[in-house]
């Protein structure tokens, strides 16, 4: 069994919801961020805009487990990657040393509460006591491991029941993210990488990610520069109250 | 550019869409990686410097140059300082596969070993004890204290080297620039032991120095050629060190200050036929020591990681 993750690029419309979820799930201080969503422009006419969803990759031949003098990061046999807080010594060297920069480290000065100079609201509060973060550390996206577990107790499985499947692939309201067992040949992730030409991010250092990236416009390419139109008719469909505002605002220029 | 593109109506960020800088050992607390790796080089190079013309002197500074400074400094820098511990055996087993906790160990076995030798070269309790007794152990803890200065003097590089993402670190000839660079460091600094009234001889410094000096010109330009034949990002690196920001560190700090000016000083006592002056000396170690910094400074600056997607960089 190995966890992962595929994420098709022509759905993702940009509307942060994954990383909001994530925050929501995690209790994630305001300087720390798990999944990100990255954009870029370019003036490529009909391709101005391009985003990619990113979150750490779990790599089956992970660099961040390999340097970690502490041992504080630990590869499960299902293929997550985590950090043990109690462990970590705070080097950075796996921040340094992750080819995908999808790691954070946790200064005091990230710390500063939800509403800095303010006292913490009463869900800063609960978080805390659910889910430690501790200052000093590195983070992670962990493929919220936690509920992974918790799912799987009940017999339930990750990636088909809501329960035991990541926040960020529940929240996806385009439904750009799938979650399932890569070694399962016949799971919906195997089935996307294999009929959409699933593809990894630098595959050519040898980590193995367990995060594909699958575009149907443009199949294997590297490049996976979505044009504007399938992205924002994406958006406007799932905004679909807001349609004839944003047409208003926007359709006149 | 398109009225989608001006109009900003979302912020964009940058993260790893362009050839991003790594920051976390080199900015804000990352200063404390640049000193520490630089007192690396210069205590290891001293160190094994000094094992070779057997200065206890020399010995003694660079022990506490790894001692007192870069392990405190490189400690100060963790987010959890006091679980440094916990990088070591028996509490881990990293250093089967990490540089770090092996240069960890390094260090830790270097205070140990360099300091039982120390202990039993110090001219004094020789007098006392004897040499027949103080002699053995001091040799045998030298070879192995020795060892742990190769491998602490070392260990940045390997570090450095094993980071996939940034194509100017990860070249192989990288630990050995390090590792040489330590020891002319070390050549330096046995100039001023030996001017200080230390064990040392000037002239044998002198012409240590010369001859690493040279081997470094050609590793660093080496190392450049090289780097910028493996990768455009690794290319945009040496550019940023030729004409970029870091062009004045690298021109000013490590070329003038760290090769040239000890070169010209060292070929001018070798046209000469004599030793320089002591104030010449003094100029050559400063500015070999700026160089040591500067070369440090150079290399953590420019780690430039690859974009995520390689369409998107500017290749």
């Amino acid at each position: 069994m190995r966890w992962g993750m595929v994420i098709n690029l022509a759905k993702c419309t940009r509307c942060h919801a994954c990383v909001a979820a994530c925050r929501i799930e995690h209790f994630l201080p305001l300087g720390m961020t798990w999944p990100r969503l990255i954009a870029w422009e370019t003036n490529v006419p009909g391709e101005e805009l391009t985003t990619l969803p990113v979150r750490c990759n779990q790599c089956k031949e992970a660099p961040c487990v390999e340097v970690c003098p502490a041992e504080a990061t630990i590869k499960r046999p299902d293929g997550i990657v985590y950090v043990d807080n109690a462990k970590c010594v705070g080097c950075r060297y796996c921040v340094v040393v992750c080819p995908y920069q999808n790691r954070t480290f946790f200064s005091k000065d990230k710390d500063t509460g939800f509403f800095p100079g303010y006292e913490r609201t009463r869900f800063e509060k609960a978080g805390h006591k659910l889910y430690q973060h501790v200052a000093g550390t590195t983070e992670k996206c962990d493929f919220c491991m936690e509920r992974i577990d918790a799912g799987m107790e009940k017999g339930l499985v990750p990636g088909k029941d809501r329960e035991a499947t990541p926040a960020c692939v529940n929240t996806c309201q385009a439904r750009a993210l799938t979650f399932g067992d890569l070694d399962d040949p016949n799971s919906e992730v195997s089935r996307l990488i294999k009929e959409k030409n699933g593809f990894q991010l630098h595959a050519e250092y040898g980590t193995e990610p367990s995060v594909y990236y699958i575009d149907y416009k443009l199949g294997n390419n590297l490049s996976n520069v979505a044009p504007r139109e399938e992205q924002t008719a994406s958006h406007m469909q799932h905004l679909s109250t807001m349609e004839a505002r944003a047409k208003e605002i926007f359709g006149k220029k | 550019m398109s009225p989608m593109a001006t109009r900003q109506w979302m912020n964009t960020h940058q993260w790893m869409v362009k050839p991003m800088h790594q920051r976390e050992w080199i900015e804000r607390r990352g200063i404390m990686i640049w000193i520490a790796e630089t007192f690396t080089s210069l205590g290891a190079g001293l160190f094994l410097v000094s094992l070779f013309i057997n200065s206890w002197w020399g010995l003694l500074i660079g022990w506490m140059i790894i001692m007192f400074i870069k392990l405190p400094i490189h400690l100060a820098y963790f987010g959890k300082p006091w679980r440094f511990y916990m990088t070591m055996p028996p509490w881990s087993n990293a250093w089967k596969t990490s540089w770090f906790a092996r240069g960890i160990l390094f260090s830790v076995l270097f205070g140990m070993f360099g300091f039982v030798q120390l202990v039993f070269g110090q001219p004094d309790l020789v007098r006392i004890i004897g040499s027949q007794i103080c002699n053995p152990i001091y040799y045998t803890f030298g070879v192995i204290a020795g060892l742990n200065a190769l491998g602490v003097g070392i260990y940045g590089g390997f570090i450095m080297n094993y980071v996939k993402g940034i194509p100017f670190w990860n070249q192989g000839l990288l630990p050995i620039v390090i590792m040489l660079a330590g020891v002319a460091d070390g050549f330096g600094l046995i100039m001023g032991v030996a001017l200080a009234g230390g064990d040392a001889s000037i002239a044998w410094a002198e012409t240590g120095s010369r001859y690493l000096l040279l081997v470094n010109v050609l590793l660093i330009v080496t190392y450049m050629i090289s780097a910028g034949y493996s990768s455009v990002v690794a290319k945009i690196s040496i550019n940023e060190l030729l004409k970029g920001p870091s062009a004045f560190m690298f021109w000013g700090g490590l070329i003038f200050l760290g090769l040239a000016v000890p070169a010209a000083i060292s070929v001018y006592g070798l046209i000469q036929g004599i030793e320089a002056s002591s104030v010449l000396l003094v100029i050559a170690i400063v500015a070999h020591t700026i160089g040591a910094f500067a070369l440090k400074y150079c290399i953590l600056k420019v780690g430039i990681y690859r974009p995520l997607l390689p369409k998107i960089a500017p290749m």
